[in-house]
């Protein structure tokens, strides 16, 4: 009998957990290390952070989830890795600690035969000063962060009911963030909220990003191919900011917050300062803070984890010009160099380089957007990851692991632009592939299934995968039949 | 405060969706037709590119 243990259980640590269950029965056992009792689906969090959701229909407990399928299930956090063993045991283990109220602090020393890092991201709010919960700026990257940034838009609303002109900023915090959607679907519900309320006259709406061009979303922008004319995604997105009336300042990179001031730099090296009433700004996101060790307790961090806390997996990381980036680059198997039983999937894995083009200040301040790697394709690495165990434990050591490149696999992002089942909107966009390949396709990327729509549609899209996701989480009935 | 307009971008060049546009954004049988059509695009691009 195997052990499998998978640290993080978010979109691809929970997938890979459900899957490995399903196609490995009782034979083997599979835990599943996550510091948090709840999961948690992301995307609707910004539905909680304009009052629009409840916080309890995003979240759900895992550990009754597991318990029902006989997945071992610690909640605790993966602190070190040991690849080789200790001085005791060659056999490889992960320390981990526990974040269980009970048992909180002790430690433990698991043996696996596979492990997968699925550990997600630290938000690093201390990147910026005065960034974040404890700053001066609200988040909606977790569901209690939402509710809070719910709180405080209520407060903004009311003085705006009462006639008194606010500034809402709504972007990200720093020069190296990536998740833009999610800044560009709160500033565009916050606008709703604020229709919705009457007041949206005496209310500045400013998005604030890294990204060099609207539409950019961390992934250099799309090509659409629309009623015989290609359009980008740029020009999609400028025509909703100027119907809405939300004001854009590109390309920035925000170095400190104080209270009611931003201060950002922006591409041409000149320093602003923007007031702001409510801000809702994305920190930037580093791995979670994991060691690894060798055999005689020598630290090898470095020789596995990539200087941003990310795992190195099987990508081309030698340093080169933009120029020369190809869609080759990219991970496909998410196996460590260097070992066959350990995977690093969604968020956890490093990416070779940026998608969008970096840039940098002439102070030589780099503002450049980090790749994304959530959603779908984050559940099709962490299903990938099962398979490739599954069949080794099923076949033999030698199988070959099973492949999903960014740069092959597609994606689905729907932005949402305000909720109401008649009054909503979003933008509906699909990608193939993810990372542009320009060997393959002249615009990067193949333009029959790279199209956006913007509409009541995109809603019900968003809506629908928000109940389906969670009725896949929570693993029941037919779960399986849903795509990653 | 020193923020200059200039930082702001411009987006007087952007197009603006005409009333009839609006409308069909919202209207809900046309809506509900590429509903499904995403649908299938979603599907068709999992098939696709999932391998």
């Amino acid at each position: 009998m195997a052990r499998i243990v998978i640290l993080g259980a978010g979109v691809s640590g929970h997938t890979a957990a459900l899957h490995l269950k399903r196609l490995l029965g009782s034979r083997h056992t599979i835990t599943v290390v996550s510091p948090n009792s709840k999961w948690n689906w992301i995307p609707s969090n910004i539905w909680v952070g304009v009052g629009e959701m409840e916080k309890k229909h995003v979240i759900f407990p895992l550990a009754p989830v597991y318990q029902r399928k006989g997945i071992d299930f610690r909640q605790a956090k993966g602190v070190a890795i040991r690849p080789y063993g200790d001085a005791d045991d060659p056999r490889p283990a992960v320390d981990i600690e526990y974040t269980l109220p009970e048992k909180a602090g002790q430690t433990e020393r698991l043996r696996y035969d596979y492990l997968v890092n699925a550990t997600g991201p630290k938000l690093r709010f201390e990147a910026t000063p005065g960034l974040g919960p404890d700053g001066h700026t609200v988040s909606v990257c977790t569901a209690d962060h939402a509710v809070e940034a719910n709180v405080k838009l209520r407060a903004v609303i009311e003085k705006l009911k009462a006639g008194i002109p606010q500034t809402l900023v709504v972007g990200t915090g720093h020069g190296t963030c990536t998740c833009e959607g999610a800044a560009f679907e709160y500033v565009f519900n916050v606008d709703h909220e604020l229709r919705q309320a009457g007041v949206r006259d005496l209310a500045r709406v400013v998005y604030l990003t890294n990204e060099a061009a609207l539409g950019d979303f961390g992934v250099d922008g799309m090509i659409f191919d629309q009623q015989g004319f290609q359009t980008t995604s740029e020009l999609w997105t400028g025509s909703l900011f100027r119907e809405r009336g939300v004001e854009a300042i590109l390309g920035t990179h925000v170095f400190q917050i104080d209270e009611g001031v931003i201060h950002f730099e922006s591409l041409d090296g000149e320093k602003h300062m923007l007031d702001f009433d409510f801000a809702m700004l994305i920190p930037p996101f580093g791995g979670q803070p994991l060691t690894a060790y060798d055999r005689d307790g020598a630290d090898i961090t470095a020789d596995m984890f990539a200087p941003s806390g990310f795992m190195k997996v099987d990508a081309d990381y030698s340093p080169k010009p933009y120029e020369e980036w190809k869609a080759e680059d990219w991970p496909s198997t998410y196996l460590a160099p260097g070992f066959d039983n350990i995977f690093a999937v969604g968020i956890a894995f490093a990416p070779p380089h940026q998608i969008s083009k970096p840039r940098k200040t002439p102070n030589g301040t780099v503002i450049a957007p980090s790749p994304p790697r959530t959603g779908m394709p984050s559940g099709v690495m962490g299903k990938t990851a099962a398979l490739s165990i599954a069949g080794r434990l099923k076949n033999g050591k030698d199988t070959p692991a099973h492949t999903a490149s960014m740069a092959q696999m597609g994606a689905a992002c729907v932005a949402s632009a305000g909720t109401g089942l008649t009054k909503g909107s979003a933008a509906a966009m699909t990608m193939l592939p993810v990372v542009p390949d320009y060997v393959r396709y002249p615009t990067g990327r193949d333009a029959r299934e790279t199209q956006g729509e913007l509409g009541l549609h995109g809603h019900w899209v968003k809506l629908m995968l928000h109940y389906l996701f969670i009725y896949k989480a929570k693993a029941l009935p037919g779960w399986q039949l849903i795509p990653e | 405060m020193s923020e200059t307009p200039a930082v702001v971008a411009d987006l007087s060049r952007s197009p603006l969706p005409t009333r009839v546009t609006l409308r069909r954004r919202q209207n809900v049988v046309l809506q509900f037709v590429r509903f499904v059509r995403f649908d299938l695009r979603i599907m068709r691009m999992v098939a696709k590119g999932h391998r």
